[in-house]
């Protein structure tokens, strides 16, 4: 078995630590013994992209945002589209999951333009949600417990035919108001969990590789790992979010 | 000044200087809460009690301490009294106490000359009030991002702090895109250093914290890189490119561990020069220190002299004598400074113990997510990497991210608490290098000092 990942705009959506994210779906699958090419695609740059089984795209500064959107005018957004309907998986994170959704409207008024690959839209707000956070993705019945970091001043909604990844158990989630996180639309998976999401909470990776792998090859099973660091990280950080809320 | 506010300022100084004097008496380092409560008795107090002072403020995210220790002892080399607060309380509260405790009971100030280490977004509340002299801009790094927001915005910050005061020169590092476009449109003198060499790895960094062109946003091309996104930049779409420094490194001629030869470059002349510290870094920090010296308006010869004899202060790189072997503690905060302290130990030839402290506090910035920027990889791949510690606040997110670089897991283990630490460095047979983020360095520091002789930090 093999997965392609694409990373898209490694570069120009490069906050703190989204190399953690690509690090760890590397590894839980070479570890596996299954064979993982990554390649970037960065503004300019031209790929084909239909032959990629997993997109991640990463957060960003609100300048290096408005850089992108010509390059993506340029093609990529009607790949990026074809690619979610196709059913192909992403991982969307922070800047990059507002992106997929129809625009950002600015704190005074500019509306931006997105993808609208995925029904939701983000409005600035003055407050910056920052903090670290924990939701409850529930994966058929199986409950996901997920801590991550949040950063963000923009406000998510999600439109009707979509639903949240997760339960806030903790933070503010997608717009500090109804208490969803993120989005899971066909094969996409959107947070604002910024950074190195993947590697403290290794069901959730295993999730995202799963998706990827189901609708390359029909099924698939994926070994269990020793995650004994992993826990560790995620307990701890768990508990601290957890006694913090209640304190 | 009308009698009340002289009353207030009167009070302000003589809270200030109790409040210090029984955090002392307590132990403890106390150094921004005198600050607090002068601010009470009169808030701008700092405007009084630094009025008339000759100040050289020190910002910019990495290299604030060591330049600020670099000026001061060329200050006080060249026969003048300095003030400069050394315990790395740089926020207005902590400025305020370190100025407003030197005054006299009036509220004047005992001391002309000070170098003061000033946070970049508090820049903008405190040169108002001190009218520096000299401002120096060290670089900018991403760095407690969930402090600050963007690096775009801590730039942002510091141009509106330059903004209040046109009278004050300004050293800028001319390597570093970001600092460099503070100059734009201020009437502001300006002196200018950088490397004329590419010194340090003069690799393309793998994570960039200045790839676009802040003015039209194509991405930079560089003739050399120094290190991180430093280096001879310029912008191929619209021209914007980095700007001939005064001051300059022209060569590297030896660099040691305990030390470093350079030919600079500096008022139109070249000269030998040694620093008495290692690493790259502590180069740019030299020719900060040399610009804003000369921009004071000490001589240029008295500063080199001074240079040689500068030892590594407060943590960025300290050694503890600790039983048979040596610590070293090395402070490390954001993934460009932690990349050179991790090349600095992945070059050492002998085997070694390395211990890694991670806490999330409020001074640390709650957000850890550039451990997975910083290069641990290289450090990790070191043959004569024995032994690996975590401690600290995220010990368990410091030992994933080890296990992802590609350490052995049964090579790690976890300490709790810095007492562990210490038993474990005084029990080592190996030399022991500490890379503790800054919180977790204060409180390493305390319990190392006090095992082994050294000096508290505040005096
Ligand atoms: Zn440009």
């Amino acid at each position: 078995m093999e997965l392609g990942i694409c990373h898209l705009y490694p570069e120009a959506l490069n906050l703190y630590g989204d190399r953690g994210n690509i690090l760890c779906m590397k590894k839980r699958l070479e570890w596996r013994g299954i064979d993982v090419t990554v390649d970037g695609c960065d503004i300019g740059e031209k790929r084909d992209l239909t032959k990629y089984d997993l997109f991640f795209i990463g957060g960003g500064q609100d300048f290096e945002q408005e850089v992108l959107l010509s390059d993506l005018a340029s093609g990529k957004a009607d790949a990026i589209r074809s690619a979610v309907e196709d059913g192909k998986t992403f991982l969307t994170i922070c800047g990059g999951y507002q992106m997929m959704g129809h625009y950002y409207e600015t704190f005074d008024g500019t509306k931006c333009e997105f993808l609208g690959a995925v029904d939701l839209y983000t409005v600035g707000s003055k407050t910056r949600m920052i903090d670290n956070y924990a939701y409850e993705v529930d994966n058929a019945g199986e409950k996901i417990m997920v801590v991550g970091f949040e950063n963000h001043s923009g406000k998510t909604y999600l439109g009707a035919g979509v639903s949240p990844l997760g339960k806030v158990l903790a933070g503010n989630g997608n717009n500090g108001e109804d208490g969803t996180e993120g989005v899971r639309y066909k094969n996409v998976f959107g947070t604002y969990s910024h950074g190195p999401l993947l590697p403290k909470n290794p069901k959730l990776c295993d999730l995202i590789l799963q998706t990827a792998l189901v609708r390359k090859y029909g099924s698939c099973t994926l070994e269990p790992l020793p995650d004994d660091f992993e826990n560790l990280a995620h307990d701890s950080v768990l508990e601290k979010v957890l006694n913090h809320t209640i304190a | 000044m009308s009698k009340p506010d002289l009353f207030r300022s009167v009070l302000a100084v003589a809270a200030c200087k109790a409040a210090r004097g029984l955090l002392r008496l307590r132990g403890s380092g106390g150094t921004a809460a005198p600050g607090k409560v002068a601010m009470f008795f009169a808030k701008n107090i700092l405007e009084r009690t630094s009025a008339g002072m000759d100040i050289i403020v020190v910002t910019g995210t990495n290299g604030k301490t060591t330049t600020c220790r670099m000026l001061e002892h060329a200050v006080t080399q060249a026969g003048y009294p300095c003030l400069a607060n050394k315990s790395g309380a740089n926020l207005l509260s902590g400025v305020t106490a370190e100025i407003s405790c030197n005054a006299d009971w009036l509220g004047r100030p005992k001391t002309k000359h000070a170098v003061i280490e000033c946070d970049e977004g508090a820049l903008k509340q405190v040169v108002p009030l001190i009218h520096p002299k000299v401002i120096v801009v060290t670089n900018l790094f991403r760095d407690q991002l969930d402090r600050y927001g963007e690096i775009t915005h801590t730039r942002d910050a510091i141009r509106t702090g330059i903004e209040k005061v046109p009278e004050s020169i300004l050293c800028l590092n001319a390597d570093d895109s970001l600092v460099a476009s503070l100059a734009e449109n201020v009437p502001n003198k300006v002196v200018w250093y950088g490397c004329n060499t590419p010194i340090g790895d003069q690799k393309e960094p793998e994570v960039s914290d200045a790839k676009y062109c802040i003015h039209c946003g194509a991405p930079y091309r560089y003739h050399y890189h120094t290190y991180a996104h430093l280096g001879d930049f310029y912008c191929p779409s619209c021209g914007y490119h980095r700007h001939e420094p005064e001051v300059a490194v022209t060569k590297v001629e030896e660099m040691s561990a305990s030390g470093t030869a350079a030919r600079i470059l500096a008022g139109g002349e070249e000269a030998k020069v040694t620093i008495g510290l290692p690493a790259v870094y502590n180069l740019y920090n030299a020719v900060a220190a040399i610009a804003a010296g000369m921009a004071y308006g000490l001589d240029r010869n008295g500063i080199y002299a001074s240079l040689k004899d500068v030892h590594s202060s407060f943590g960025r790189m300290e050694t503890f004598r600790t039983g048979a072997v040596t610590t070293q503690m090395i402070l490390v905060k954001n993934p460009a400074g932690c990349n050179q302290a991790l090349s600095y130990v992945a070059a050492m030839q002998e085997d070694l113990a390395a211990v890694f402290c991670l806490n999330d506090r409020t001074a640390d910035g709650h957000d850890i997510s550039w451990i997975w920027d910083a290069d641990y990889e290289m450090l990790m791949k070191a043959p004569h990497l024995a032994k690996i510690y975590v401690s600290g606040d995220r010990a368990e997110d410091m030992q994933l991210r080890l296990k992802y670089a590609g350490a052995d897991p049964a090579k790690i283990t976890i300490l709790r608490g810095d007492e562990k630490i210490l038993e474990m460095a005084k029990a080592s047979t190996l030399p022991v290098f500490i890379l503790p983020n800054y919180t977790s360095m204060l409180s390493l520091r305390k319990v190392f000092s006090d095992a082994t002789g050294g000096s508290d930090f505040w005096k």
